[in-house]
């Protein structure tokens, strides 16, 4: 009976046969409402509309629209009504002004186009900081941030400046009437002229306080220079004219007293027998330590014993009285370092960080020794960058505490940001009766200030500064301000009741007691003004400052019983971000570090040593990024939680490295969320001991722009001593490669596959970069950045190594493993190689700024299927973005990888919006007009500023007279202040390039791939023998 | 404009000689014997006065149209000479028209001799009678419209030629056919084989379709090269500016409104304030009259009632509409080839000097730049940029070469791709 047979399909037909048989009805559950969708059935039966017609009608109209958009739209071009007289569109305006932030200072003049800052360059007539660091390079591109605070808030709510100043005036009358303190807090007030509008303002409100309080704080520093000289100041430290420099834990080349030093250091770091020698003591792998010549690691306890004993070694050998006994770790490095410093007498210069009395007077007491008071520190002419004291901030969190405040003016300064963690600053503030805060965003101190001011950019401020005794600086604004906001001084006059405007009150306040006879307008253009006649005094408590003999020894017995329990914190600034007043700018926070080459970011360094022993961990992924550890610091019963870790080469045992300027909120989109903030744990002190560490979970994801921390053997950086310098053939320290052929030996540029350019006629540009003056600062990554529109990718893309940097610098640490290591104790090559690839726990650091090398014989040239990149005969490699279609098989083909790859449209695209210099209106005009904007799925690298030589040449045409070495100079040449990239015309014969280009330490990168690069290099030179 | 400004002059003046006459009599009669030529006069006075005086109309300086009612001749005569010098020696006259004008200062004319000043005098006379006798002469001669020859017409009757000769041609056939005692055919009936016997002849038929396939290839490639391309574009301008007027009649040179040719990448548009410099004083055109010249007070605010600014007015700036509109990607710079290249605007530009509406003369293509790269000579004689180069490049390309923009560079991506 098979044909009766009945297959069931499941269990459940045969178990419940109206379920299946419902479910077979009913295949499709419901109709699909069309009806209901298509509206009214019965006319759409009537209509005539068809679904041919339909798609006819679709069809007909998507031609129509897209012929229609083949039609140009019409560009209107709108000139001005009254055109300015000084500006002619197209061609840029400079103007002399100065930053800063109430961190950085320097002079600098703005170049602007069409009446937009787009640009900071360096002010050469300035006596004292003349050049911009990166920071500061970057700050144009603050100014058009759109996150700034637009308007006056009063508590929340945005009002105008006539209710503003009504309320406050109240709120301070008030305050005066009850009694209470009227509180003004600021960053160092670096300005003589708001200095005196101070002083009107504490006539007009008798309750009148002022405090100065600098986030890092070298305030105990300068009480210790106080109590021995009598003026609370730093001295001008002169490097130019000091043979050895002994610096205990002072990162002078990053950040310090606010002097830049680093020009004048870099005079005395060219090879040859004046060459400066630097010695190093720290425990942090500063910017300035991986410059040194030997830097001796050790925590900073231990530093600053060293100081000590150094001190007593100095005292035994110019026989004065010895201190407290200490006893060091590595007395040898103290002793060679006595030895030396004495040696060089009055040229030598011992220089400290740390905010430490006691470190500052040791520190003291051995320049004296060494009598260097006229060389190479001047105490004649003070510097006033940082002024804070601890002890004003003590004071005023007490008399807020003890709700002896009436009301607090805050400028310059976030101390919600910097003080919340260490001494409770919400809790304080929440005893004042009136907080007024004039600042640029509405970040942590506006969320707990009643009233907020919205303030100017540097850029669209007046104001003045007295850097040093004698040395005037003059701010003045590039641009109108963008939004309904004021500066800090123009408030202080119109609560004084003073109806001038700033601009009106500093050139009279300048007239009348700085210009002395002098022209305001000539101030004024040159930006700097130096005082012939006895300079205003900057420090009114000087004189409160008692006469007492200095106790050298009780400062000497306070160092001596330093003693390390746990771990070792020592808080620091990165290059990037410094206490984080520019924190919401995309181009720094995506600069790399120039040691740990990581963005984005910032974390605990830890040696590799400690890391071992604690579990701690950094491993690369497939791809090539880095996952770090996480951990949670725990200080004196404070913790700060998620910190990533990173093992850091060079770092002392027993310490871990923390910067600040990180964790923000309210800064703005790039900013927000970035990092932990160090501040959080960070007293007056920038060290901290006993700390302990916990292992947390999860990894951390670092955006790192070098994965390989070695040279692996291989002469990237050619490097040698100063001994073998001066004293041996350049062949054995500058080995240049040699081809055998069959006609004989030759050197790189005989042996060719391709035929020569014609370099002999017109230009030939070419650029050396001195290995040994380059610091690795970053300033010229961020001029390239403006310059050039390069773009900013965000972290995401950075850790899939697709970052866009032109210009990097190369930062390499050395091996304990060489061939020469390998071959005495017999290491097999594999071993050797794996060895190699791990730096030293107390390497030599090596910086190497690297852009397109433009090579005579460029291989992204010959494999470009469309000739996007092509030779010029002045020897620069063209990129044409326009007929680039993206085969990328130009960047496979660079050995330099220089060429950078547009995998996304980095402008007008949402998801890049942390960039806003490419996405949004307001950001988009800090871009250079002279510069395309690159397009997704188009190769960019170097052009060598090829806008900047163009223009070079064309003025020197349009005024008919010969090109001059130094009339073009690149942007990153321009930004460098130690002379590092010289760039120049190498034909013309006179050109300081063309010296370079002789000098026996010159070499090409990979000079034996035979590429010929434009580019070369100064070997590095180490003071040692 | 000059020119037909002349032919009018003489024209009235030779015509109206009569007219002339009677007014010089009617002058005697109010005791002022001013005896000048008003053609000269008028030439003294554009040159001279115009920026200042109307004749109808106060400007700078008072209406002049009834001067010689007003002063005396002699009077007139020593203020137009020194007018400081008449106010120095106590003048009463000269003071109060000082004071009136709030002692804005009119340039002495030291230069003009008297004959010239009664000249000047007789066309404020002249120029100030009713319309009706000057505009009753002839209008000026106008540039003969000139007219397109059109070959349509040509074309028809051609057609018309060879359908008449197509038809003879068959009655021709027809009438052999005859007489050979043929089967006559049709007109239709000879196409119809014809195309029938084309149709199957397969040479025939692929001979077409290569035809037809060049046909359509060369239109496809015309139509895509022109996209970007917008040579003679002409968009209508907010103001009607004529540079017909401005550039050709009245001879103003370009760099005068597009100062940053020479100095800049761009060669701006002028801004009002440009305009300014003269129609403060021109407020009549030609052909528009007040209308166009209307725009540009209405942008800066001035009112030509006053003839002063209008304080705290709200600018408005003129919205031109851009012509030559390069792509981003191309950095070009009007300087490079106005100062450094030494080239024409005509150049690139067209007959500016002609264009009553100015309209993209040149495709700016890239193979535009590239064959003008290729041709134009670089100024290496007069220019010490260019000295060491020079000789260098003589050795390269000869003694007597010509160095083309191409030799130094000039077709390199880079130099206009960045």
């Amino acid at each position: 009976m098979a044909e009766s047979k009945k297959y069931y399909k499941g269990i459940e037909e045969l178990s419940n046969g109206s379920l299946t048989e419902n479910l077979a009805a009913n295949e499709f559950a419901s109709d699909l409402s069309t009806d209901e969708f298509l509206g009214d059935k019965e006319q759409l039966e009537s209509s005539s509309t068809s679904r041919r017609d339909f798609l006819k009608y679709v069809g007909f109209s998507t031609a129509a629209a897209t012929l229609a958009a083949c039609e140009a739209p019409i560009i209107e071009s709108i000139p001005y009504v009254v055109a300015p007289e000084e500006l002619v569109p197209g061609v840029p305006d400079y103007y002399a002004t100065s930053y800063y932030d109430g961190h950085d200072f320097a002079s600098v003049l703005i170049k602007t186009r069409e009446g937009r800052p787009i640009k900071v360059e360096n002010n050469d007539l300035a006596a004292i900081n003349g050049s911009a660091n990166a920071r500061v390079h970057a700050s144009v591109l603050n100014l058009y941030d759109a996150t700034r605070l637009q308007a006056p808030m009063i508590a929340g709510e945005k009002a105008s400046w006539g209710d503003f100043d009504k309320s406050v005036v109240a709120d301070l009358e008030k305050a005066v009437a009850a009694g209470k303190e009227v509180a003004v807090l600021t960053s160092t007030v670096l300005s003589p002229t708001t200095k005196k509008l101070l002083a009107d303002f504490a006539a007009k409100y008798s309750t009148f306080k002022h405090y100065q309080y600098d986030a890092f704080s070298y305030g105990n520093k300068l009480d210790a220079i106080a109590k021995i000289t009598g003026k609370r100041a730093f001295p001008t430290y002169k490097f130019e004219k000091a043979s050895v420099i002994a610096s205990f834990g002072a990162d002078f080349l990053g950040d310090w007293t606010g002097q830049s030093v680093s020009g004048d250091y870099a005079k005395r770091r060219i090879p040859g027998k004046d060459m400066s020698r630097h010695l190093q003591f720290e425990a942090n792998m500063s910017l300035t330590g991986a410059n040194a010549d030997q830097r001796y690691k050790m925590s900073s306890t231990e530093v600053k014993k060293s100081l000590l004993a150094l001190y007593n070694e100095i005292a035994k050998a110019k026989g004065a009285t010895a201190y407290a006994n200490v006893s060091v770790e590595n007395m040898a490095a103290v002793k060679s370092a006595a030895k030396e410093l004495v040696g060089a007498g009055k040229n030598a210069l011992v220089v400290s960080g740390f905010n430490d009395a006691n470190v500052e007077t040791i520190t003291y007491a051995i320049n004296e020794l060494l009598g260097n008071a006229d060389s190479t520190i001047d105490w004649t002419h003070r510097t006033y960058f940082r002024q804070g004291s601890d002890k004003d901030m003590t004071a005023l969190l007490a008399d807020m505490n003890a709700s002896k405040v009436g009301a607090l003016i805050i400028n310059g300064v976030n101390p919600a940001y910097r003080l919340e963690g260490t001494a409770k600053w919400s809790e304080a503030v929440a005893k004042v009766n009136s907080t007024i805060y004039i600042g640029y965003k509405n970040d942590e101190t506006a969320m707990t200030s009643k009233y907020v001011g919205a303030a100017h950019h540097n850029l669209e401020s007046w104001g003045d500064a007295m850097p040093m005794d004698g040395a005037y600086a003059l701010t003045q604004p590039t641009i109108r301000p963008l939004f309904d906001t004021r500066q800090f001084e123009d408030c202080l006059l119109a609560w004084c009741g003073n109806t001038n405007t700033y601009h009106q009150y500093l050139s009279e306040s300048w007239n009348s007691s700085i210009l002395s006879g002098g022209a305001w307008t000539k101030a004024l253009h040159d930006g700097v003004y130096m005082s012939t006649s006895a300079p205003m005094e900057m420090m009114e408590e000087s004189s409160e400052v008692e006469e007492v003999a200095v106790d050298y020894s009780s400062a000497a017995n306070g160092l001596a019983k330093l003693s390390s329990k746990g771990i070792e914190l020592n808080f620091y600034q990165k290059t990037a971000m410094g206490v984080g007043n520019v924190a919401n700018n995309p181009w720094l926070l995506e600069l790399p570090d120039p040691i740990t080459r990581v963005t984005w970011d910032n974390y605990i360094t830890v040696a590799a040593a400690d890391a071992v022993e604690m579990g701690l961990m950094n491993k690369n992924q497939s791809n090539g990024a880095l996952n770090g550890s996480k951990v949670r610091i725990n200080l004196n019963g404070m913790t700060l939680e998620n910190v990533p870790v990173l093992i850091q080469p060079g770092q002392a045992i027993g310490t871990i490295g923390l910067a600040v300027g990180y964790g923000r909120q309210g800064a703005g989109k790039a900013a927000d969320g970035v990092g932990v903030n160090a501040f959080a744990m960070m007293n007056g002190s920038d060290v901290a001991t006993n700390a302990s560490l916990e292992l947390m979970e999860g990894e951390h994801e670092f955006a790192c722009t070098q994965l390989a921390h070695t040279m692996m053997g291989r002469k990237i950086v050619n490097e040698t001593n100063l001994s073998s310098f001066l004293n041996e053939d350049p062949t054995s320290w500058n080995e240049k490669p040699v081809f055998e052929t069959h006609q004989g030996a030759f050197g790189s540029d005989k042996v060719n596959l391709w035929d020569d350019f014609d370099h002999e006629t017109g230009h030939f540009w070419n650029m050396s970069i001195d290995l040994n003056t380059c610091t690795g600062c970053g300033a010229c990554v961020i001029a390239c950045h403006a310059e050039n529109n390069v773009p900013v990718v965000g972290k995401e893309e950075v850790r899939k190594s697709r970052d866009m940097h032109w210009l990097r610098i190369d930062r390499y640490f050395s091996s304990d493993m060489t061939d020469e290591v390998a071959d005495k104790e017999g290491v097999n090559s594999i071993d050797k190689f794996a060895e190699m690839e791990k730096a030293s726990a107390s390497p030599d650091v090596f910086f190497q700024p690297v852009m397109c090398q433009h090579c005579n014989h460029a291989p992204c040239e010959t494999v470009c299927p469309v000739a996007a990149t092509t030779h010029s005969a002045e020897g620069l490699n063209h990129m044409t973005y326009n007929r680039c279609i993206g085969t990328r098989y130009c960047a496979n083909n660079c050995p330099y990888k220089v060429r950078r790859f547009n995998w996304f449209e980095y402008h007008n695209n949402d998801k890049f919006n942390v960039n806003y210099s490419m996405n949004d209106d307001l950001g988009r005009m800090v871009l250079n007009p002279d510069v395309t904007v690159r397009s997704r799925g188009v190769m960019e690298k170097c052009s060598m500023c090829i806008q900047r030589t163009q223009y070079g040449k064309l003025e020197a045409k349009k005024s008919g007279r010969a090109l001059k070495d130094g009339d073009i100079k690149t942007a990153c040449q321009s930004a460098c202040d130690t002379g590092a990239i010289a760039f120049g015309d190498v034909n013309d014969k006179d050109s300081k390039v063309f010296a370079m280009k002789q000098d026996k330490r010159m070499y090409h990168l990979l000079e034996e791939v035979g590429t010929q690069p434009s580019v070369f290099y100064q070997t590095k030179v180490r003071n040692r023998a | 404009m000059q020119l037909t400004m002349i032919h009018r002059l003489k024209r009235i003046f030779s015509s109206s000689l009569v007219a002339i006459a009677l007014i010089f009599n009617s002058l005697t009669a109010q005791a002022q014997e001013i005896s000048g030529d008003a053609a000269n006069g008028k030439k003294l006075y554009n040159a001279n006065c115009a920026s200042c005086h109307k004749l109808d109309k106060k400007l700078v300086g008072p209406a002049l149209g009834d001067v010689t009612q007003r002063r005396t001749l002699e009077w007139l005569q020593s203020w137009i000479k020194d007018n400081q010098a008449l106010r120095a020696s106590g003048d009463k006259d000269a003071i109060a028209i000082f004071e009136e004008y709030n002692g804005s200062v009119m340039t002495a004319f030291p230069q003009l001799s008297e004959q010239d000043i009664n000249d000047i005098l007789s066309y404020t006379i002249e120029g100030s009678k009713p319309k009706e006798t000057v505009t009753g002469g002839p209008v000026g001669s106008e540039a003969p419209v000139e007219v397109e020859s059109d070959n349509t017409l040509s074309l028809v009757m051609l057609g018309a030629i060879l359908l008449v000769l197509v038809l003879v041609l068959v009655k021709v056939k027809n009438v052999l056919k005859i007489v050979q005692k043929e089967e006559t055919t049709s007109l239709l009936e000879d196409a119809s084989s014809f195309t029938r016997a084309a149709v199957k002849n397969s040479k025939v038929i692929t001979i077409f379709t290569i035809l037809i396939a060049i046909f359509f290839f060369q239109q496809f490639y015309v139509a895509v090269s022109a996209v970007g391309v917008s040579q003679n574009y002409q968009p209508e301008q907010p103001i009607k500016f004529s540079h017909k007027i401005h550039a050709g009649e009245n001879q103003i040179d370009c760099n005068y409104c597009h100062s940053g040719a020479r100095k800049s990448k761009h060669s701006n548009i002028p801004s009002a304030s440009v305009c300014m410099n003269c129609h403060a004083y021109i407020q009549e055109g030609p052909t528009t009259g007040t209308e166009e010249i209307g725009k540009i007070y209405a942008a800066i605010g001035f009112d030509p009632e006053t003839s002063s600014y209008i304080e705290g007015y709200e600018e408005k700036p003129i919205k031109w509409v851009r012509i030559h509109n390069l792509p981003d990607l191309a950095y070009f710079n009007h300087s490079q080839h106005v100062v450094a290249g030494e080239v024409e605007c005509q150049t690139c530009h067209g007959p500016i000097e002609e264009m009553e509406e100015v309209y993209q003369y040149s495709s700016l293509t890239m193979g535009w730049c590239i064959n003008c790269h290729r041709e134009t000579k670089v100024q290496v004689e007069s220019n010490d940029y260019y000295t060491e180069m020079h000789e260098k490049l003589k050795e390269k390309y000869g003694e007597d070469a010509e160095i083309t923009v191409e030799m130094i560079g000039g077709l390199e991506c880079g130099k206009c791709h960045y």
